[in-house]
């Protein structure tokens, strides 16, 4: 029994290299101006454990540019340096490299801007490209389909998004296993409290609450033991912006979560980052 | 010896010429550059953040006959300082406020 749960610590470690929360949702229905650069980088630190008190760290630090192409279309590529920590009795596995090359598209479906409120759709169609260090890579190509919505008033804006991915496309090698397909909604208010004299500094604290659905893995038809999972998390954070610059911060918590046979369960993770426009 | 007084007089006379023609025009340039830079305040919809003011303000810099632009998402206002001079139209800031994301309110001054 040590030993199979040994073997399922381990190759949790080689496959949860996976970015489960997006970030920050508010405003992602919201598209950026023309000819507007934003960059954006991150750590984020996710944790599992059991009831051994066997423990999986992750880090991730990924960086991403996105470009307003048009008033209507934002182009973004994401590249994450990724760290693995895995903790067990009397042994510990590290190791460390790049993650897959993430390539989005985010286009505008409808926008209007009123004198009390703005409420806005769009549309994003993403790739991931098996380019990274094993075992960091998912050898597979993977696409990414989303649709958000953003509503602000005054002060408060409210966000729901949902986005799918669809892991295993193509096949970088000729493995047998299909990596399972993952479905997320988010739903996001924040409050903004205005800092200074010029408009040029706000404080905005958030709330999210996500779902997130993972589906099992598949080999030969049928589904992978041990893989897939569906978890609720609620997210405080802070966001905090200064004319171009903006840090944030999130927490997730776990709520409620239900593994599929014997996996190790997530803990409470976070999110900080800094988001530079110019 | 008269011949050389009439080319003395006549470079003094074109010296002279040349120094009233383009030293007052100069000054009165000058003059007129500080006197008038045209302020603009237009009212701009959907701007609800700090951080939206930099990529219109960007757009709107990037026209030659701006000299200045300044969004303050508080008031939902774009002031717009013209250079002097200069040719600029009101359509010329909506497309950009358009090509922001936001939408043109009134021209409030």
């Amino acid at each position: 029994m040590k030993k199979l749960i040994l073997g399922i610590c381990i190759a949790q470690l080689f496959l949860s290299s996976h970015v489960d929360a997006a970030g920050i949702s508010v405003d992602a229905g919201l598209t950026p101006p023309e000819d507007r650069w934003i960059l954006r980088t991150q750590m984020r630190f996710m944790q599992r454990k059991d009831h051994m008190n066997q423990k999986m760290k992750m880090y991730h630090y990924p960086v991403i540019l996105a470009y307003g192409l048009r008033s209507n279309t934002t182009l973004m590529i994401r590249q994450a340096l990724v760290q693995q920590k895995m903790t067990m009795a009397l042994s510990e596995f590290s190791d460390w490299g790049f993650g897959d090359l993430f390539i989005l598209g985010k286009y505008k479906l409808y926008r209007r801007n009123t004198e009390s409120y703005t409420f806005g759709m769009s549309a994003t169609l993403g790739l991931e490209f098996p380019t990274g260090n094993d075992p960091f890579t998912s050898s597979t190509w993977d696409a990414t389909g989303g649709f958000y919505t953003s509503y602000r008033r005054g002060a408060w804006a409210l966000d729901a998004n949902v986005a799918y991915v669809w892991n295993g496309l193509m096949r970088k090698h000729n493995d047998t296993r299909d990596p399972g397909d993952e479905l997320s909604f988010d739903w996001a208010i924040a409050h903004q409290i205005s800092m200074g004299d010029h408009a040029r500094a706000a404080l905005a604290p958030v709330l999210e609450l996500s779902y997130k659905n993972y589906a099992s893995d598949d080999a030969h038809g049928s589904d992978v033991p041990n893989t897939g999972e569906s978890i609720f998390f609620l997210a405080p954070g802070l966001k905090c912006t200064l004319s171009s610059i903006i840090l944030e911060g999130l927490l997730w918590v776990p709520l409620w979560q239900d593994q599929i046979g014997t996996q190790m369960e997530r803990e409470v993770g976070f999110l900080i980052g800094t988001r530079y426009m110019f | 010896m008269k011949r050389k007084i009439l080319v003395l007089l006549l470079t003094l006379i074109i010296f002279c010429a040349h120094g009233f023609s383009c030293g007052p025009k100069q000054k009165i340039v000058t003059a007129g550059d500080e006197g008038t830079i045209e302020r603009r305040v237009y009212e701009v919809f959907g701007m609800d953040c700090p951080g939206c003011h930099g990529g219109l303000e960007k757009l709107v810099e990037k026209n030659q006959s701006v000299l200045k632009a300044e969004a303050n998402w508080e008031k939902k206002q774009l002031v717009v300082h013209v250079r002097p001079g200069a040719q600029l139209s009101d359509e010329d800031i909506y497309d950009a406020i358009v090509r922001a994301n936001f939408t043109p309110g009134n021209r409030i001054q």
